[in-house]
């Protein structure tokens, strides 16, 4: 009987995921379909479900003239999310372990710096000159990620994680005379798996998605990340949509063609659409797996 | 022991990468500041090309700041052709940075700006107006009567220049020269359309109306105005004046020799404006999806689904390029409904270069901003490209281009004094562009800026009110007599009165400070 039950319910689910997926969905069939159409159907009848006068134009089009920035704006992507997540994951972890050592004396003082940091920060002037008058991070790839590699959110997240492995196997550890970059290496950061997925998640996430660093630190098109790409295309479209334009000698500047706006859509979207169902089953499972043995 | 020598080499790991951190607030200067100075001496050519214009100068570095997208052929341009160029005329080097437009008068160029970056980009009369209050713009004007702008000088109107002066110095070079009096005061007829129902002209609104009502019959699948503002094309049914729009909100008259500013929205003008829109509303001239999509009125226009538009004057054959694509047959021409007074300029440039406050050498940007505009074929080289390879010239010096990869864009170099036609476009619109500005006047603001910082509260709650409760009004999309009153209350509670006596006294103050004799 309870099963009885359990399958209407899950029945009503299914017809509630199926709904809700089916809208979400809707945007992205229509970017995909808008990128297959002909600029003049959709100039003319606007977008539909289905593409208009299929054609596959401005994907040749896109190949054809911006194949290379394409390319490397991927592997700027890729090089910068992987480089980054690495880096920013042990300096994160390492500065959490620190912070949650019971033998060392300064802790709560570096703590608090960490801390201060959330609450006060000099601005994005300050934070520019530092970054291009005296670290030199601007036009490079350092640039991309260094900026980012301490979010102290996600590390007081860590310590919290550190905090819960008990004292017991750090002290015993010490007894054995392990030191505290193994005990570091070999026991904190396997035992605090958990967290360590879920600020790699966040990390990666950040350095994809990220437009800012690209915007404020590089000029230099070989150093263009896809995301940036992207957001250059989205922004110069806006800007001249707004009306904004009007304020400068009545600037007429075509806008990119609506299809290709879409077809960029796609391309950006795509492989992250192919790649998350696989990604995020090992981060289900690196999830699961560290809440049992936690 | 072993516990502190872990600490050791731990902790100066993890602070050595804080220390880079966004809000890491270590900022002791550890790295060596001394070579971080501005790149401003960077004199990194080494040979001299030996130009004949360049000898004498010193080597210089030049940064000009664009937005929007770098096309390919601007690249392989810039590396070549335009840097060998600008090296041999000025022994400069030339390097071109793109920005996005979001970054225009503002953002990263308020960052660069701050920072004491060495580089140039264009700005407006706003723009400039707060930039200059806080230092960051270069004092161009010990450059103006020499050498270095002698050639602009002559191929950019006078007026341009005093535009972009404040208290007497030039604070950025104007560009382009192009008649642009009248803007959106014309009607941009279908002329096809128009001689399809046995019409040849327009000059009235009744005719106007009339060669709605025909062509609708005709084709009604066509909308009649592309757009919802038509306060201007509209002018010369509604009232005498000869009104000229310093925003959304306040107008002068130019036919009257005053420096009163008239509240647009609380004259009787307004309100038959509003009648007139009203009544386009509902016969469906201006289409129903007008007041939720206008966007969509502007890709009915380019796809030839539109009967007329606001008119400029170049728009008969800029626009055309477009249209033709949907309707090869279609022919725009530009019409005035019982124009009687002079028409409007406020000036006759594109936009205007200003130099940062830390660049090395202000003079050689101004002789980069000559070079653009000095002669026909440098305005060749930057606007279109080589000839040969980018465009070909017919005999009459018509240009077809063969590439589409816009260069130093085409809005920003406009000069009458250079700018080539293409072979589709007749002879007698290029007479008509040609002689667009000859009655025109200079408006009597033209030149002055709107301080709006005594009011930044006032201006942005009237915007607010503008979009929400006045548009609708003003473009007939809800009833006069229900709507109108409420609106007035909000803009009022907003406080409108503050924000224009403001600009009312701003004004007056800077018109007695002009002689006036136009």
């Amino acid at each position: 009987m309870p099963y009885k039950e359990n399958r209407a319910l899950l029945v009503s689910f299914y017809v509630a995921i199926g709904l809700f997926s089916l809208i979400c969905l809707v945007p992205f069939v229509l970017a995909v379909s808008g990128s297959l159409s002909t600029e003049a159907k959709i100039a003319a009848d606007g977008y539909s479900l289905l593409p208009r006068g299929f054609t596959l134009d401005t994907y040749r089009f896109m190949f054809s003239s911006k194949t290379e920035q394409i390319v490397r704006g991927y592997a700027n992507s890729v090089m910068v999310t992987v480089l980054g997540t690495a880096c920013s994951v042990l300096v994160t972890t390492a500065y959490a372990y620190v912070i949650t050592a019971k033998g060392f004396r300064y802790r709560n003082f570096f703590a608090f710096l960490a801390y201060f940091t959330m609450l006060f920060s000099g601005g994005t002037l300050p934070w520019y000159i530092l970054s291009t008058k005296y670290y030199h991070l601007d036009d490079t790839l350092a640039g991309l990620f260094i900026p980012y590699l301490l979010n102290v959110f996600l590390m007081y997240l860590q310590a919290n994680y550190f905090r819960s492995i008990p004292h017991e196997v750090v002290e015993s550890a010490q007894m054995d005379g392990a030191g505290h970059i193994k005990i570091f290496f070999r026991i904190m950061l396997p035992l605090g798996q958990v967290g360590l997925v879920t600020i790699s998640l966040f990390y990666a996430l950040q350095f994809w998605n990220d437009f800012y660093l690209p915007l404020m630190l590089v000029t230099d098109e070989k150093l263009f990340t896809i995301q940036y790409m992207m957001y250059y295309m989205m922004a110069n479209i806006q800007f001249l949509a707004s009306g904004n334009a009007a304020r400068i000698g009545g600037a007429i500047v075509a806008p990119p063609l609506e299809t290709a706006k879409l077809a960029m859509t796609c391309l950006t979207v795509l492989p992250i659409a192919v790649l998350y169902p696989f990604l995020q089953r090992y981060f289900v499972r690196g999830i699961i797996v560290g809440s049992v043995k936690g | 022991m072993v516990k502190t020598k872990c600490w050791a080499t731990l902790l100066p790991a993890t602070l050595l990468l804080l220390a880079a951190c966004s809000n890491g607030n270590t900022n002791e200067p550890s790295g060596s500041a001394s070579n971080a100075a501005s790149p401003s001496g960077t004199a990194s050519a080494s040979a001299n090309d030996g130009g004949s214009s360049a000898s004498g100068l010193a080597p210089a570095k030049l940064t000009i700041v664009l937005y929007g997208d770098e096309s390919d052929r601007m690249k392989e341009l810039t590396k070549s052709k335009f840097q060998d160029i600008v090296k041999q005329e000025i022994n400069a080097e030339l390097e071109f940075q793109f920005l996005p437009w979001s970054e225009y008068g503002g953002g990263k160029t308020d960052l660069m700006l701050s920072t004491g970056e060495d580089f140039a980009a264009y700005t407006d009369s706003n723009y400039m107006a707060k930039s200059v209050a806080k230092g960051l713009y270069a004092d161009l004007t010990p450059y103006m009567d020499g050498a270095a702008a002698a050639d602009m000088k002559k191929t950019v109107d006078d007026n341009s220049f005093k535009a972009f002066q404040l208290s007497g110095k030039q604070y950025a070079v104007p560009v382009g020269n192009k008649p642009n009096s009248a803007e959106f005061y014309s009607v941009l007829v279908r002329q096809d359309l128009l001689e399809e129902v046995g019409m040849s002209s327009v000059s009235s609104l009744a005719e106007l109306e009339q060669f709605y009502e025909k062509v609708h019959a005709a084709h009604p699948e066509l909308i009649g105005y592309a757009g919802t503002d038509a306060r201007r094309m509209l002018m010369y049914e509604y009232t005498d004046k000869n009104l000229y729009w310093l925003n959304d909100f306040l107008a002068i008259d130019e036919s009257a020799q005053d420096d009163k500013i008239i509240s647009w929205f609380e004259t009787d003008e307004f309100k038959a404006y509003a009648g007139i829109m009203r009544e386009w509303y509902e016969k469906g001239i201006v289409p129903k999806y007008a007041a939720t999509n206008q966007p969509q009125l502007t890709s009915d226009w380019n796809s030839g689904k539109a009967m007329f538009w606001a008119g400029t004057a170049a728009r008969p054959f800029e626009g055309a390029a477009a249209i033709s694509q949907a309707v090869p047959t279609a022919k725009l021409v530009n019409y005035f409904l019982n124009r009687d007074l002079p028409k409007i300029s406020r000036g006759t440039y594109s936009t205007a270069w200003f130099v940062s406050a830390n660049a090395a050498d202000p003079e050689r940007y101004v002789m980069f901003f000559n070079l653009l505009q000095k002669n026909q074929e440098l305005y060749d080289l930057f606007a279109y490209g080589i000839e040969g390879e980018d465009y070909t010239l017919d005999a009459n010096g018509r240009m077809t281009r063969t590439a589409t990869d816009e260069l130093i864009p085409d809005w920003l170099m406009m000069n009458k004094n250079f700018m080539r036609f293409d072979t589709s476009v007749p002879d007698d619109f290029i007479a008509t562009y040609k002689a667009w500005d000859d009655d025109a006047i200079i408006s009597k603001a033209a030149g002055f800026t709107f301080d709006n910082s005594p009011v930044k509260n006032e201006e942005t709650k009237i915007n607010g009110v503008f979009s929400e409760f006045l548009t609708p009004v003003s473009s007939g999309f809800v009833d006069f007599d229900k709507n109108y009153p409420k609106a007035m209350e909000k803009l009022k509670a907003a406080g409108f009165d503050k924000y224009m006596a403001e600009y009312q006294k701003q004004f007056s103050e800077w018109y007695a400070s002009q002689s006036h004799s136009q």
